[in-house]
């Protein structure tokens, strides 16, 4: 976490979330930027879409703290801005693990957040869309009461695990709702940008922040622990391709996960390409060989081939286990499988805009290494310089 | 009138051993069916090449994990099956597959069909428990008495298409009352009759359809009115309303079977906005959804796949949001295909509406 240690107060007598919209609608009439990206919720009041939002009176549907996540915010961000920046300077604001997501598509090149403020708050976790398309009161008791008590009832399973759900490290502005006290929201500065934000709002930096801090640290460390316990008793349960086999069989084959991914941006996966359609003959002659031959075949290779895509920008974000119709717990087995990969590299995703991705960049003796084997002994013996 | 085969084991077993018949005999290289591949509740279909693997085989288990129509056009898009190949597919899945071939994207020959009266099958969300084998008993007394079974997906229950049109061998299941002791095919192509020549089983005329399966018609058709009346969709708020939910990710469109194209326009670039159509259109509205574009994408695909829809219901048993898309397609779609006189996957002969023109129709056009 960067040394800031000072942040603003900023009034929320209304609730947090209303404090939350207040401090944007303040910021788009001072002209801190042009228009927002904001969950808000749909016309038939049953779900949240992202909506990006220039007219201030929109703001009105508005929820930065949707109870669910339909779609992942990176997405959003990608769909913007592909193809440029565009002329609008457009404040995001969403979950931290959407944030890291959008990191990692920065650094893969799909969006270009020149004109983007990214802003985060304490996360409190999901719920799962499930629960909520099943009782969407109940979902709504059970996303005030987390608000209030934070003790991950009710969300979802990667969600119970997060040990990133607070200020993770690349975005401009963090929101402080933790530790929401004296009816106030904190306001804390990530990035230069974050800081001219605040500046041209008038807000002083005087707030002392070591409180809402602490309480993110423990509560980082306590997930830490829950998290490596999960991760433990889920590889007893998925590890080795028996079990591999086992936790995919109820795979249809739908690939809503990938679709759901923030990371798989990929246009047209290879797992939905003619590459993966063989002729008749191939598909006879491995049942013949196998004694039964699955359809579609590669179910679990998609899974397989997804996860090493993917993995070492894998946010543990969940989207892609709550779009998944068959319950399969894609987002555990891939975070599990994240974490020991990015582990590996000594990278976490969407830690930071500068940390390169792993398999991009290379060190001086790894190239070394790879040339020796590839110039063989022979050769060296040849030319004398073995 | 088609030939009855009668065989004294239960409708499952029955299908089992046809199918083991054929391959021990050499009749064909592989069986395609539904197996069971775990506890967990996992069901797939599989090409069983082995007799001895047959054991998996649930070819009449209520569940579609995979539209067979898609699965068959998988092998078969631009050659047709060098081997003969037996498969077990539900009415709908056949008629799904008759439209992929229409559409080049499978072909029929070599492949000998069999499917049965069909009694539906259960979501998708009820697989991973193990829910189904619960509910089986239920199930198959609806399918003797000819009553809608309890819990089948809303596409099932008002599905009046449960009776193949096209397959060689029908599993006759609607109405006997003794599935579990009885199998009873049968054989309405000569094809059927040249595959099962030396089979065992007692051999009668089929006979006149049962009053249970007419009954069943109605039943499903009544329930077919309420669901449609039910779900009413008034103009662009209604569809808003409906779709708003949809978090796109186009798993909809993945599991149909009649969306084979590699490339969906709408995953395409032509579908997404560039740099210049966002900053129109929020000047314009003030406001935007993003990703922009799903009503587009429902409302693009009903228009492309509507006239060779078949209803099978795997949009609406994959959506993560419990969109009832199926629903919201079949009631557009039996309409459209009636005012063509055309039922998706009725006839592999019939030509698609789209596909075709009557001579006065170009006339027209010239004038």
């Amino acid at each position: 976490m960067a040394a800031t240690q000072l942040g603003a107060t900023f009034p929320a007598e209304r609730g947090v979330e209303e404090g939350i919209l207040d401090f944007i609608r303040q910021a788009l009439s001072k002209d801190c930027f042009d228009a927002v990206l904001i969950p808000v919720k749909v016309p038939a009041g049953d779900s949240f879409a992202y909506l990006l939002i220039q007219d201030e009176s929109l703001l009105k549907d508005a929820h930065p703290l949707a109870p669910i996540m339909p779609v992942q915010g990176a997405k959003a961000i990608s769909s913007i801005t592909r193809y440029g920046k565009g002329s609008r300077r457009i404040a995001a604001v969403m979950r931290p693990c959407e944030v890291r997501a959008t990191i990692e598509l920065l650094k893969l090149g799909q969006v270009d957040l020149e004109n983007i403020f990214l802003v985060s708050f304490d996360c409190p976790g999901a719920l799962p869309l499930d629960d909520w398309f099943k009782d969407q009161k109940k979902a709504e008791d059970t996303f005030q009461e987390l608000l209030k008590q934070w003790d991950s009832q009710g969300v979802r399973p990667v969600c119970r695990t997060c040990d990133q759900s607070s200020a993770t490290g690349a975005e401009d502005l963090h929101i402080g709702i933790l530790e929401a006290k004296d009816n106030s929201i904190l306001l804390i500065p990530r990035s230069p940008k974050g800081q001219s934000i605040l500046e041209q709002l008038g807000l002083s930096l005087t707030e002392d922040i070591s409180g809402w801090k602490d309480k993110v640290d423990r509560l980082t460390t306590e997930r830490r622990q829950i998290r490596g316990q999960a991760q433990k008793e889920l590889e007893a349960n998925v590890g080795g391709l028996d079990n591999l086999l086992d936790t995919f069989s109820l795979c249809i084959n739908c690939h809503n996960c990938m679709r759901a991914c923030p990371i798989c941006y990929c246009r047209q996966c290879l797992f939905d390409s003619d590459k993966l359609k063989f002729a008749f003959d191939d598909y006879l002659m491995r049942a013949e060989k196998q004694g039964a031959l699955r359809f579609p075949p590669e179910t679990l290779l998609f899974h397989i081939g997804r996860m090493m895509h993917m993995t070492l920008s894998c946010v543990s974000c969940g989207a892609c286990e709550d779009a998944c119709p068959m319950s399969i717990p894609v987002a555990q087995v891939f975070s599990l499988v994240a974490d020991r990969n990015q582990e590996e590299f000594d990278y976490v995703s969407g830690r930071s805009r500068e940390e390169p991705l792993p398999l991009r960049v290379y060190k001086g003796e790894e190239f070394e290494e790879v040339e020796y084997d590839y110039s063989g002994t022979s050769a060296r013996e040849e030319t004398g310089d073995a | 009138m088609p030939k009855a085969l009668k065989l004294d084991k239960s409708a499952e077993e029955g299908v089992r051993e046809l199918l083991r018949f054929l391959l021990e005999n050499g009749k064909v290289k592989g069986v395609f069916t539904l197996s069971k591949l775990n506890e967990k509740g996992a069901v797939a279909y599989s090409l069983i090449a082995n007799p001895e693997t047959l054991g998996n085989a649930v070819p009449l288990f209520p569940l579609m994990p995979t539209n067979a129509g898609k699965m068959l056009s998988l092998p078969t898009p631009k050659e047709s099956a060098t081997e003969p190949i037996a498969a077990v597919v539900r009415p709908c899945e056949l008629r799904a597959f008759v439209e992929l071939v229409k559409r080049s994207q499978g072909s029929m020959e070599n492949l000998l069909l069999i499917s049965p009266t069909c009694g539906g099958v259960y979501p998708l969300k009820m697989a991973p428990d193990g829910g189904i084998a619960e509910k089986q008993p239920q199930y198959w007394e609806a399918v003797a008495k000819g009553d809608i079974a309890p819990d089948i997906r809303p596409a099932c229950k008002t599905c009046v298409h449960f009776v193949p049109y096209t397959a060689d061998i029908t599993v006759d299941l609607i109405g006997s009352k003794n599935t579990d002791k009885e199998c009873r095919l049968l054989l309405n192509t000569e094809k059927a009759r040249q595959f099962t020549d030396g089979f065992a089983g007692e051999i009668s005329e089929a006979g006149a359809e049962s009053a249970e399966l007419s009954q069943l018609r109605s039943k499903r058709e009544a329930e077919r009115e309420k669901l449609f009346g039910e779900t009413q969709i008034e103009g662009m708020k209604g569809l808003i309303d409906i779709f708003g939910r949809c978090i796109g990710c186009h798993g909809c469109s993945k599991v149909c079977p009649i969306c084979y194209c590699t490339l969906c326009y709408f995953e395409s670039t032509d579908s997404e906005y560039k740099v210049a159509t966002y900053d129109a259109e929020l000047k314009r509205k003030g406001g935007l959804r993003v990703p922009p574009g799903t009503m587009f994408y429902h409302l693009g695909r009903l228009i492309h796949i509507a006239t060779s829809c078949v209803g099978c219901g795997l949009c609406s048993d994959v959506c993560p949001v419990d969109i009832p898309v199926s629903t919201i397609f079949q009631k557009v779609s039996q309409p459209a295909q009636e005012l063509f006189g055309y039922l998706a996957g009725r006839d592999v002969e019939e030509p698609m509406p789209l596909r075709t023109f009557e001579t006065e129709e170009f006339a027209y056009v010239e004038q």
